[in-house]
């Protein structure tokens, strides 16, 4: 699933670890969620936007076609 | 109480709870031959998983005094230790290692009986214990093996 999770990241100023401290995960899991190789569960999508004061979807684009497949 | 003292409170019932059965196991194995003069095992064995649980318990408890003396540091590990992919990894490594522990020992079980109606032929007592071990050894490193390769491929 891609996201915007990288750039919302950069324009908050935060390093990967910062984030995965606020988001109380490892900095790998957010390094796997920025390059979308892991899609996150709806608490830990819930918790993102949270943190970034946004709706879960203008931070992960859900794509069905790759759902399918 | 945050998740994170939970888990470093966790660290150190679970180390204390290690360290004590490890030292009673211990104890035990060494007071063995005492107690119990034709033993006919040899007690080292009881001995040595005492020391093991002890070494474990040792483990958690240096993590928990890691944690303790830097509340950042003890934050981070919390958050590895509950980590949502961390745990789905271990879950798919585990998966695996059980299926390949279920098939060794299915294996095993079909080897002793065709063992005994003579169509395989019966495992010396050297044999059966080489083959016990590997029926431990293997799921453990197929346990790390797939861990390693989920890690690099998630």
């Amino acid at each position: 699933m891609k996201n915007h999770l990288e750039k919302l990241r950069i324009d908050h100023n935060w390093t990967q670890q910062e984030l995965a401290d606020r988001a109380h995960v490892s900095r790998q899991t957010i390094i796997s969620l920025e390059r979308g190789r892991y899609n996150p569960s709806i608490m830990l999508a819930f918790r993102l936007a949270r943190i970034f004061e946004r709706e879960i979807e203008e931070i992960f684009i859900y794509d069905e076609e790759e759902d399918y497949e | 109480m945050n998740n994170s003292a939970k888990w470093i409170r966790k660290q150190y019932r679970t180390g204390w709870a290690f360290l004590i059965t490890g030292g009673l196991v211990a104890i035990a194995g060494a007071l063995l031959p005492v107690w119990i003069s034709a033993t006919t095992f040899n007690t080292r064995i009881v001995t040595g998983v005492g020391i093991f649980l002890i070494g474990v318990g040792l483990s958690y408890l240096i993590r928990y005094r890691a944690a303790r003396r830097e509340p950042l540091t003890g934050a981070r590990m919390a958050n590895e230790a509950n980590d949502e992919r961390s745990r789905m990894l271990r879950a798919r490594a585990g998966n695996r290692a059980y299926w390949v522990s279920t098939a060794l020992a299915y294996g095993g079980l079909m080897w002793v009986s065709f063992a005994a109606n003579g169509s395989l032929p019966h495992l010396s007592e050297d044999a059966l214990w080489y083959f016990l071990a590997a029926v431990v050894i293997i799921p453990f490193g197929v346990y790390a093996i797939g861990l390693t390769r989920e890690e690099e491929r998630e």
